[in-house]
């Protein structure tokens, strides 16, 4: 995949489309879209443990709709302070927190604002304060420079045109020793340039 | 996308897991003709 796509898309109008799609999804995560979501979805296709997403709060778990599992990587320690980008309604979020507990934090990142409040929502019935979410631009993340141990994401990335500039955000408020763990799309053919352009494969 | 997150500075890139995401969707037919799949990446700083 370019680093960033040779498309004639604008970027805006992009933008409006995924936070519309997302919007959807967060208020209708039973809907009819061309992905699959919730929490049997991710057991099933993706390995997390049932049982774990069923002990959390479903308004996190319904409308996920991931496409691989962080956590099948390295442990996240406790402790670590945790970034998840494009943390939807917050189910990798509230697993991390559990994972990182009481003295680490996890600050999830997310442009639609429905999903931000069913996130925090589900965060305050999961009783984990260790777990917040921030309104933001992916490309110009609201924290410091070296400041985050491990970053998180499904999905997300490939929704936005320009990954040189996510990758360089990343590399600055990543600390020397932390790491990248996330999941994302790949496509193994070169796409035509009528496909990169259509606006719905980067929506879907 | 392996070769982005190298030149952005991060070392040991690599893909771990994939994953048959759109298996049994709307959208299996053009993921197969793509070759579009999930997939876990990991790297360090």
């Amino acid at each position: 995949m370019a680093a960033v796509c040779p498309i004639n898309l604008d970027r805006e109008r992009l933008k409006a489309e995924v936070r519309a799609t997302y919007a959807q999804v967060a208020q209708n995560p039973e809907g009819d879209f061309h992905f699959h979501r919730g929490a049997e979805y991710a057991a099933e296709f993706l390995g997390y443990d049932l049982a774990e997403l069923r002990a959390l709060p479903i308004t996190a778990t319904a409308p996920f709709a991931g496409v691989g599992n962080p956590f099948l990587m390295e442990q996240l320690p406790a402790g670590a302070t945790v970034i998840d980008l494009g943390s939807g309604a917050g189910m990798d979020c509230l697993l991390a927190g559990r994972r990182v507990g009481t003295a680490g934090r996890v600050i999830g990142i997310d442009m639609t604002d429905a999903m931000l409040d069913r996130a925090r929502r589900g965060a305050a019935e999961a009783r984990l304060a260790q777990v917040r979410f921030e309104k933001a631009d992916i490309t110009a993340l609201p924290l410091g420079p070296e400041s985050v141990d491990i970053v998180i994401s499904n999905g997300v990335i490939n929704l936005l045109p320009d990954k040189t500039g996510v990758f360089n955000e990343l590399y600055r408020v990543v600390r020397p020793g932390g790491r990248l763990q996330f999941a994302d799309i790949v496509i193994e053919t070169e796409l035509s340039e009528d496909t990169r352009n259509n606006i719905d494969l980067w929506t879907g | 996308m392996i070769d982005v997150i190298r030149e952005a500075g991060f070392r040991r890139a690599a893909v771990r897991q994939f994953f048959d995401t759109f298996r049994a969707t709307s959208k299996e037919k053009v993921a197969r003709k793509y070759g579009v799949q999930g997939a876990n990446f990991i790297a360090y700083k």
